[in-house]
């Protein structure tokens, strides 16, 4: 694993915090994202963060080996 | 491992056990009544009157920012001072008596508020069994005489813990002379002078005003006065909730990093500074209120303003201090020692993810405490997203995660489910930014606050981002995470008190700051000195305010009589005609 699943999951909560913020503040530059497309890109960055977390180190052992 | 508090001081520790105890039943009420409004005043789900509506607000506010936190003080403060001076109380007798008059205020308080939701209320002193009055019990509004029994009850018996730990650090003062005063202790004496000051005014207008004019001893009072009186108190009391919170970052948080507080002196400089400044400062509560002058509204905020040194001070010293701990953890580079800091502990990030919406927090405190941007969110959803994002999780969360470190130390028990305690902490964090954000947006666009019914028929708001609906949903999605995170804190609180067969992992002992006490000038332990000039700043702030009040209207007004709070609608209307009738004779 590239991170442990407590600074994952505090990954995530950040996250979530910086999309809800940061789409009010967008808004007030007039950049309107809908609730919708809000919480496709939230699931998007959930989904790439637990993949690079999940992901083996270079050079790390593989079960296999 | 060292000896735990509760094998060195077991009958402290079982005081501060029973003040816990107080805490947590009314955190569990209190987050109940959140749900219950998030999702009605929402209209999701609705299974109350909206006229009992009101009952749920006031028992959220009392239940939550009187009794949880306080409770949860009162117990940390008899924590700190018995183990910063090694000592315990003078009496340990007059401890439980301060602690049974708040137990027992509390009791009267909190069945004068549930007893709101009986149908016919029984009648008590005179009077129905109801206190729908809201956390502020601004007259007219009247409430049963026992609900302010209670209260001035439950002030008296935190008076009586402020007298108990002076008269312990007397004792320990007179059995170490010359000693600097251990900083938990200092912070502890410097929080009860803050409260000891700022607590008369609410003091003299429960009992000189409001219960004898509830007791129809007197027939009127002063609305402006006994609001001004209550503001007097209101925004100290905002530092008496978050001080705790301060307690902890100062003293466990730097321990949890890894390391050891940055700053002795600027940590006392930092308390000294709220018993300056918290009150002096109650005007900024009044802005939209006629019959104060503007130019002692200036003055206000221009204190306000200045209660900002002391949070910025403490960010630096908290953040430093986590830096040091975060290196000596193997802690590299100009932000990668973020990475060493023990995120898998949840005292820690709780207690640091509870600082970071402090920051955010305190900005729309900014907001609020502006003379003219504070028109524009008065009485408006922004104000209870700034409380939320101060007291309900700058404090809260830091309790919650304190209790972590502190129940294990107190029950000699392993705190069990440590991984499900990260997720509550995080679960909060997500979960208030959800809650606030719609809050604060709601509000700049006018949304009322407190009230059931925040939709008017054939009025529409001009939501610039989003839509009502939207901001609807966010709110009740964010009290819904609160909530699930307000149980399972207390599932684990509960758990781990019957977790008798296993031995806590925590280290109690704290190290001592980098730059000690020896480093702070003498003066800083100088109580007196500071509360002369905290007296004297109050006096300069509120004296003429308060005598134009008095000087406009009279001591006890002029023929103002009580608005009873009950659920009988006629009532309102009653009292609808007789002021329309008054108006137009």
């Amino acid at each position: 694993m590239h991170t442990s699943p407590a600074k994952l999951l505090i990954l995530i909560a950040l996250s979530l915090v910086i999309l809800v913020e940061g789409r009010t503040v967008l808004a007030f530059f007039g950049i309107n994202i809908p609730p919708l497309e809000t919480a496709l890109i939230g699931l998007v960055i959930i989904a790439t963060l637990v993949i690079w977390a999940i992901r083996p180190l270079r050079g790390s052992p593989t079960k296999s080996e | 491992m060292t000896a735990l508090f509760v094998d060195e001081y077991p009958a402290e520790a079982r005081l501060v056990k029973a003040a816990f105890l107080s805490s947590f039943i009314a955190f569990g009420i209190g987050a109940l009544f959140g749900i219950i409004q998030a999702l009605h005043r929402t209209d999701i789900f609705r299974f109350i009157d909206s006229i009992k509506y009101y009952t749920v607000l006031t028992g959220h506010g009392v239940f939550l920012v009187i009794a949880f936190t306080i409770f949860f003080l009162v117990g940390l403060y008899q924590w700190a001072v018995t183990d910063s001076l090694e000592r315990g109380p003078v009496d340990i007798r007059f401890t439980w008596f301060w602690y049974g008059l708040m137990a027992i205020g509390s009791f009267l308080a909190a069945i004068s508020i549930l007893a709101g939701f009986l149908e016919q209320p029984p009648m008590v002193l005179g009077a129905e069994l109801r206190a729908n009055v809201l956390f502020t019990f601004y007259a007219p509004l009247e409430a049963n005489p026992l609900y302010y029994i209670g209260l001035a009850l439950f002030l008296v018996g935190t008076w009586l813990a402020g007298i108990d730990w002076f008269r312990t650090w007397w004792a320990w003062r007179d059995e170490n002379p010359g000693e600097r005063i251990p900083l938990r202790t200092f912070m502890v004496l410097t929080t009860m002078m803050m409260f000891f000051l700022g607590s008369v005014g609410v003091i003299v207008s429960i009992l000189v005003f409001i219960l004898p004019w509830s007791l129809e001893i007197t027939e009127s009072l002063n609305p402006l006065l006994t609001r001004t009186l209550f503001w007097f108190f209101g925004h100290m009391i905002v530092y008496f909730w978050l001080l705790p919170a301060y307690l902890l970052w100062y003293s466990v948080l730097p321990k949890l990093s890894g390391g050891r507080l940055f700053s002795d002196p600027l940590a006392r400089v930092v308390f000294i500074l709220f018993v300056l400044l918290s009150t002096p400062v109650g005007i900024h509560h009044q802005y939209m209120d006629p019959g104060i002058a503007e130019g002692f509204k200036f003055i206000a905020m221009t204190n306000t303003m200045f209660l900002l040194l002391p949070s910025f001070l403490t960010a630096f010293t908290v953040v430093a201090s986590m830096e040091h701990g975060a290196r000596q953890r193997g802690g590299e580079g100009r932000f990668n020692w973020l990475q060493a800091l023990p995120w898998r502990n949840p005292a820690f990030t709780g207690m640091a993810l509870a600082g970071l919406v402090f920051a955010f927090g305190g900005f729309t405190g900014i907001v609020n405490a502006g003379m003219n941007i504070n028109y524009l969110v008065h009485n408006a959803l922004w104000i209870p997203g700034h409380i939320h994002a101060q007291v309900g999780t700058a404090t809260a969360l830091t309790l919650m995660a304190g209790s972590y470190w502190l129940v294990p130390q107190l029950t000699g028990n392993r705190l069990v489910g440590r991984q499900v305690a990260l997720f509550q902490v995080v679960l909060w964090f997500v979960g208030i930014v959800f809650m606030t954000n719609s809050m604060f947006r709601a509000g700049l666009v006018g949304v009322p606050r407190r009230t059931a019914e925040p939709q008017y028929q054939g009025f529409e708001y001009d939501v610039p981002v989003g839509s009502m609906g939207e901001l609807n949903a966010q709110l009740a999605l964010g009290g819904t995470l609160l909530f699930i995170s307000a149980m399972l804190f207390l599932v684990l609180m509960l758990l781990t008190v019957f977790n008798n067969d296993s031995e806590p992992i925590v280290d109690g002992t704290l190290p001592p700051a980098l730059s000690g006490p020896e480093d702070s000038p003498q003066v800083l332990d100088n109580l007196r000195l500071w509360f002369g000039i905290a007296f004297a700043l109050v006096v300069l702030a509120y004296a003429l305010p308060l005598a134009g009040i008095v000087a406009q209207s009279g001591l006890f007004g002029q023929d103002i009589p009580p608005f009873p709070v009950s659920s009988e609608a006629v009532m309102y209307l009653e009292f609808g005609l007789d002021y329309v009738g008054a108006l137009v004779t």
